[in-house]
């Protein structure tokens, strides 16, 4: 509620002023504001999420504000010589502040452009081929670079949580004290690119291993709720399918970011019987529904997760009318996070357009995601197994103890 | 071999026709039988243990299918799978360190892969514990070049090591079946005991002018209340009589001859009790990896009730009636469905019995499920012989017992 309160209103007013070449393009469009904003910096009003952006490029929703605030991206950076950049439609933007031949940024964004393969894996792809290509000729200095690397691909997209808790994990996977016991540095080294990859391969095999636990829980003649595009989730209902499990699917429309229709395209290429809702048409639904089967951004301390928003929502309803909430996540999206409640997340913004000009002073909530709380989900599908959500925390004790 | 064929069938055989009662005669017997399976196999000298699990697998797929519905029996042969594979490693680990201790006493020019040797060794134990456990984030990251490297050393000895190595393997195949078998005992010896493991825990649970509820009979509940009746806790006893078998009937006389003070009622008169009473105790058929729980039918409707009213639903269960599978599988979807004669006399309704209607079959059914699932949100408390858990702990206790790679018992073609 302190969002709504006079200090907020103002603070914001006070921001507006502060940036006065953007002042402008502040109060013209809604949906032209953010981007032309500097990197992402969590204090102030923050900038579009780029890891939904990746989403769009991905899955070609291109719409045409996204087009034009990308056109201008590019257009700025080749002014600025800036760290990091705005991604551009066209890929353009360098990493001008590594200095390096090598850059990790243009490693991720060669892994990134692949559309199977997700963030966070292609953080740890980019971060052991790093590795791979670094002069350092001491653990210590190795260690150091693969950090600044580590926090350079990280200050890419604030707001991803999954890239974040990836890098993280890399890089604790990396400095544990076994990797420290080789007294020859190049053995050193050539074990931690070995295990680097082979983190990789693990994250990219997630899928398989969750789409076999998961489709486990598909039974014959039931209908299953489904939100948002979550690869891991089609994964699950592609393996459930070619098993020849009869289901169906009811998709929702998945507002802004038109998943539900992405998503039924997919399923009824499947020939899975596949009926779309509007976001509100949830509640009215449920009770025929059995199972709702969501996809995760992050996995939090807790046990809950991060997903699109909407989730909670429909967490929610399930909860209350007993359907089990399904979640199928790779373990390299468990983060050292805990939400309380809903503002502990930074938003990740995202435009939204409703087809007609909106009357200025009206404010449009533009967060593409929201926390779900761990009381509301059944059960996780991870490449560790079956989890209940309170195992969850368990894991990332073991790990960073 | 064929002696033990024939254990196997006769067992077999007595699962089928159900001739065994109970779950915890079921999982001593099976765990009987699988050491004699593990004592009489013949084993090669590199290899052991994959060519007992598979002999341990064959047997324990036939017990299964024998009898789906007694879930311990699966459970014993999971145990005993996870057995043989936590033996092996700790041979094996133990292995590597003697055998890195005598290449350190070859050639000097080894220096480097000596010591390589030996951190590896303490490497592998370490990755070795881990792997048996279920995968968590840490052995994700331990991964699998450690293991890889395991036999890698081995292999590379040279031909002094050779021959301590082979001395070594015949003295570590007798070891392997050895410890296997001691490791079985003491999962017998557990099984027969924990009902005085349980009991132990009464006192700390049941206070003084406390109310207890229960439904039907079970002998570790019963225990668990002689043993507190025993420390001098008073406190009085409301049975539930556990329709169509009675048994409650019959768990009333024994606590009577106790000296406890109870209560008989029927089931539809528990939602009408449950405000009166302080805890309700149960006992379980199994405890599934979710936390929920089947139990005798009828004990679903006692849980609701005391969720209803905040009373405390505590569930008592041997750690052999852990399953380390989810409610969905379809083996354990199946409920046990006995004689409707239990309900119904023939006599009387004979003729309700009548084929010849339209349908082919009578108008009169009769259901009689033996079982009722328990979602793990309605327990509060698991006292199994280890000690009380939280619903939300089971995993960490399935992890202990099981290996992952166990869940589905059935022989493969390739050793794993």
């Amino acid at each position: 509620m302190w969002r709504r309160s006079a200090s907020f209103v103002l603070d914001k007013r006070q921001l507006a002023q502060a940036s006065p070449p953007h002042q402008q393009i502040l109060l013209s469009s809604d949906d032209m504001e953010p981007n032309n904003l500097p990197n992402p910096n969590p204090s102030t009003d923050h900038g579009i999420s780029a890891y939904y952006q990746t989403r769009a490029e991905h899955h070609a929703v291109v719409t045409s504000d996204w087009l034009a605030q990308a056109q201008a991206a590019v257009t700025r950076n080749a002014a600025v010589p800036e760290v990091l950049p705005k991604i551009a439609a066209t890929g353009g933007s360098r990493a001008a502040g590594s200095g390096k031949a090598f850059s990790v940024i243009d490693e991720f964004n060669y892994w990134r452009k692949k559309p199977d393969l997700a963030e966070a894996v292609a953080a740890i792809m980019a971060l052991a081929a790093f590795i791979r290509s670094s002069e350092a000729t001491t653990m210590m200095e190795l260690e150091i670079e693969l950090k600044k690397a580590s926090d350079t691909l990280k200050s890419w997209d604030t707001t991803s949580i999954s890239l974040s808790a990836g890098c993280d994990l890399f890089m604790r996977y990396v400095t544990r004290t076994s990797a420290l016991e080789y007294e020859d540095f190049n053995a050193a080294k050539l074990r931690l690119i070995e295990r680097g990859e082979k983190f990789g391969e693990i994250s990219l095999k997630a899928r398989r291993t969750i789409a076999m636990l998961g489709q486990d829980f598909v039974f014959d003649g039931s209908t299953i709720l489904v939100h948002g595009y979550s690869r891991v989730v089609l994964e699950v209902l592609k393996l459930a399918a070619s098993n020849r499990k009869m289901f169906r699917v009811l998709c929702t429309e998945g507002r802004p970011d038109r998943t539900g229709l992405r998503f039924s395209n997919e399923l009824a290429q499947l020939g899975v019987p596949v009926k779309l809702l509007i976001d509100s048409a949830v509640a009215y639904t449920m009770d025929e529904v059995d199972m709702v089967f969501v996809g995760a951004d992050g996995v939090v301390e807790s046990g809950g997760i991060i997903n699109m928003m909407g989730t909670y929502q429909i967490a929610l309803v399930a909860h209350c009318m007993n359907k089990p909430v399904y979640v199928a996540a790779e373990s390299y999206k468990f983060a050292r996070l805990y939400p309380l409640d809903q503002k502990d997340l930074a938003p990740a913004i995202r435009p939204i357009e409703f087809g007609v000009p909106i009357p200025s002073g009206v404010e449009v909530e533009r967060n593409a995601r929201d926390y779900t709380p761990p009381q509301y989900l059944t059960l996780l599908f991870t490449d560790l197994g079956v989890l209940t959500p309170s195992v969850v925390s368990d894991e990332l004790i073991q790990l960073y103890l | 071999m064929p002696d033990v064929q024939t254990l196997v069938n006769d067992f077999v055989l007595k699962l089928k026709r159900r001739k065994i009662e109970g779950s915890q005669a079921s999982a001593k017997q099976t765990a009987e039988l699988l050491r004699s399976v593990v004592s009489q196999q013949r084993l090669p000298y590199i290899n052991q243990a994959t060519v007992l699990l598979d002999a341990v697998r064959a047997v324990g797929e036939q017990l299964i299918a024998a009898n789906p519905v007694e879930l311990a029996v699966g459970n014993i042969v999971r145990r005993i799978l996870h057995i043989i594979r936590e033996e092996d490693l700790t041979s094996t680990a133990s292995a590597m360190e003697g055998l890195s201790l005598s290449a350190n006493s070859d050639d000097d020019d080894n220096y480097e892969r000596e010591d390589h040797q030996a951190l590896s060794a303490a490497a592998v134990a370490a990755a070795a514990r881990s792997t048996l456990r279920a995968p968590s984030l840490q052995t994700l990251l331990e991964g699998i070049p450690e293991s890889a490297s395991a036999p890698h050393p081995s292999s590379s000895g040279g031909d002094s090591e050779g021959k301590s190595k082979s001395a070594e393997r015949s003295s570590r195949s007798k070891k392997l079946k050895h410890d296997v078998i001691e490791a079985i005992n003491e999962l017998i010896q557990d099984i027969e005991t924990c009902h005085e493991q349980i009991s132990e825990q009464a006192v700390g649970l049941i206070h003084q002018n406390e109310v207890i509820l229960t439904l039907g009979r079970s002998r570790t509940v019963k225990e668990f209340l002689c043993a507190a009746n025993e420390k001098k806790r008073s406190f009085r006893v409301f049975i539930a009589e556990g329709a169509p078998r009675y048994l409650g009937h019959v768990l009333a006389k024994e606590l009577v001859a106790k000296g406890l003070q109870t209560t008989v009622i029927t089931d539809s008169a528990v939602f009408a009790m449950i405000s009166r009473v302080n805890m309700v105790i149960v006992g379980a058929h199994a405890i599934m990896a979710n936390g929920g729980v089947i139990a005798p039918v009828g004990i679903n409707m006692v849980a609701l009730a005391a969720q209803r009213h905040a009373v405390p639903f505590v569930v008592v269960a041997g750690s052999h009636k852990l399953c380390p599978l989810y409610p969905h599988n379809p083996e354990v979807l199946l409920n046990d469905f006995k004689s409707p004669s239990d309900l119904l006399d023939f006599g009387e309704f004979s003729d309700c019995m009548d084929f010849s209607t339209s349908g082919g079959s009578p108008r009169l059914h009769v259901v009689n499920p033996a079982f009722d699932f328990i979602p793990s949100k309605l327990v509060s408390l698991f006292i199994t012989d280890t000690g009380g858990h939280s619903p939300s702990y089971i995993y960490r206790l399935i992890a202990d017992y099981y290996s992952a790679d166990d869940f589905v018992v059935r022989r493969r073609s390739t050793t794993s």
